[in-house]
């Protein structure tokens, strides 16, 4: 990775010297080891703070809406799922495809920090490194050894789209991930096995977690009207009482707004400070979109329609309990 | 659910009056209800009738505001597919709430607490049925404690 992560400040550095790009969206190293955040720069020296690595998981894309709003050109690294963010953007007409130039990064898969806290590795842990399919926490006191796939995301362990979708220029050589889609829908099914009242306690309990930081939505790639109904106050959407039905209400209706546009990139549930497990409402919307309209992967081929803003005469009418006429 | 629980909503039903909301499309589920009533037929005064322009108008925050403040069951009515008014907003009602209502179940509400419905003008017959069917499954199931805010009482 530490090759690529040269190429990255290299080709950040030479894009804003021969003016190529006003401005560089990439991840910046912060105090902790797992503490991979996204820089903005503008400045050619800059560039050296640049990196890659296996907590750079932060979707960039989302933050070309705001940078784009002044008339410079950006430049941005994407990933497999960062990529489809960029399209389901460009499709909703959130970003313009010619002012950013897209660094394509082929993602070997990222690890999550809350894995590694739960194994209790994290204590003076100075450096994590992977490669391949091994990755060594170093401490101190030496080093130890795992398997990746131990500690990846869960998204990551699930993920058909490793190389992205949409570059200008790819980085390193495009990697092959043999995830079977088997397991893809093995949390929702879990959940779909239960009673409804055993589904309801179990939603109840995650969402009474939730403290409305609307980060789920904020760091969402299909989440991005310029003004959403929960932060109109006049429109009586969004209730401040301290209530279960007004968070059950908000995940709803926030899963539903998402439903075809969701590019399954995770980062609602990554973000979330309370753990609520919100991709498990995305993936059951993917599970029956799937089911029921045909496979649709969000941002893969922006000129698919997504399945809500359109229809067939033929589709399934689960609905029509009566022959026609009623009589 | 404890003995106590148990009690408490067989009490509950005996004397439990559902209230249903029906979003009826305008052009052909509120006239097949207007149509029921100049035939005669019954159907029960709990359901509480919303008119809307089509069914495709019915956004999925309608549903959840009803089941929030006090709806023990919502209906959707609209044209048959093929039907529609606007030529086309049935085919996006038929989609968007086969969705909803998936995901609906999906976090713990019972499926017969929310229904969509193909009624026409002429199905006076239909929309009875349909209302008393609705009531009917509602009542067996007592009063809806999902999604509502306490403090909407009735």
């Amino acid at each position: 990775m530490e090759k690529i992560a040269n190429k990255v400040r290299e080709t950040a550095r030479l894009a804003l010297a021969n003016g190529e790009v006003n401005k560089i969206l990439g991840w910046k190293k912060g105090d902790f080891w797992y503490d991979s955040y996204p820089a903005f720069i503008t400045e050619e020296e800059g560039t050296a703070s640049l990196i890659w690595d296996s907590f750079c998981v932060a979707n960039l894309s989302k933050y070309l809406i705001e940078q784009l709003k002044e008339d410079i050109k950006v430049g941005v690294f994407l990933k497999g799922c960062d990529a489809r963010a960029f399209n389901q953007l460009l499709k909703d007409n959130r970003v313009d495809r010619d002012k950013v130039v897209i660094y394509g990064l082929p993602c070997p898969g990222m690890i999550d920090p809350e894995k590694v806290k739960k194994a209790g590795l994290a204590k003076g842990l100075l450096d994590v490194q992977k490669s391949e399919d091994e990755v060594v926490f170093i401490t101190k006191e030496g080093e130890q050894k795992f398997s990746a796939r131990e500690f990846a995301y869960d998204k990551c362990l699930t993920c058909q789209y490793p190389n992205p979708v949409v570059y200008d220029e790819l980085l390193a050589e495009e990697v092959e991930r043999n995830n079977t889609t088997e397991y893809f829908y093995q949390d929702v099914e879990e959940i779909e096995k239960m009673s409804p009242d055993e589904r309801f306690a179990y939603w109840v309990e995650q969402f009474s977690k939730c403290i409305r930081c609307n980060a789920c939505r904020n760091v969402c790639p299909a989440c991005s009207c310029e003004k959403c109904i929960f932060d109109n106050s006049k429109a009586n959407v969004a209730g401040k009482a301290k209530v279960d039905s007004e968070e059950q209400f908000f995940h709803i209706v926030r899963a539903y707004h998402v439903a075809g546009r969701c590019v399954d990139c995770g980062e609602c549930s990554r973000v979330c400070p309370v753990g609520i497990p919100l991709a498990k409402l995305n993936r059951k919307i993917i599970k029956d979109i799937t089911e029921f309209y045909g496979e649709h992967n969000a941002g893969v081929n922006p000129s698919l329609d997504a399945p809500l803003e359109t229809f067939k005469l033929e589709d399934i009418d689960p609905f029509e309990t009566r022959a026609k006429g009623g009589k | 659910m404890s003995l106590e629980n148990k009690q408490i909503s067989s009490e509950n039903t005996s004397n439990f009056k559902p209230l249903i909301v029906a979003f009826c499309c305008n052009w052909c589920s509120y006239a097949g209800a207007d149509l029921a009533g100049t035939s005669r037929l019954n159907y029960p005064a709990n359901v509480k009738i919303i008119k809307v322009p089509c069914s495709c108008r019915v956004n999925p925050n309608f549903v959840l505001r009803a089941f929030q403040r006090g709806a023990d069951g919502v209906v959707i009515a609209g044209c048959h597919p093929g039907d529609c008014h606007y030529t086309s907003g049935n085919y996006y009602t038929r989609r968007r709430f086969t969705l909803m209502k998936n995901l609906l179940e999906y976090v713990g509400l019972e499926p017969e607490r929310f229904k969509v419905d193909w009624i026409s003008a002429g199905e006076g017959n239909k929309f009875a049925a349909v209302m008393n069917e609705a009531l009917e499954q509602v009542h067996k199931l007592g009063p809806n404690r999902k999604l509502r805010d306490a403090r909407w009482k009735r």
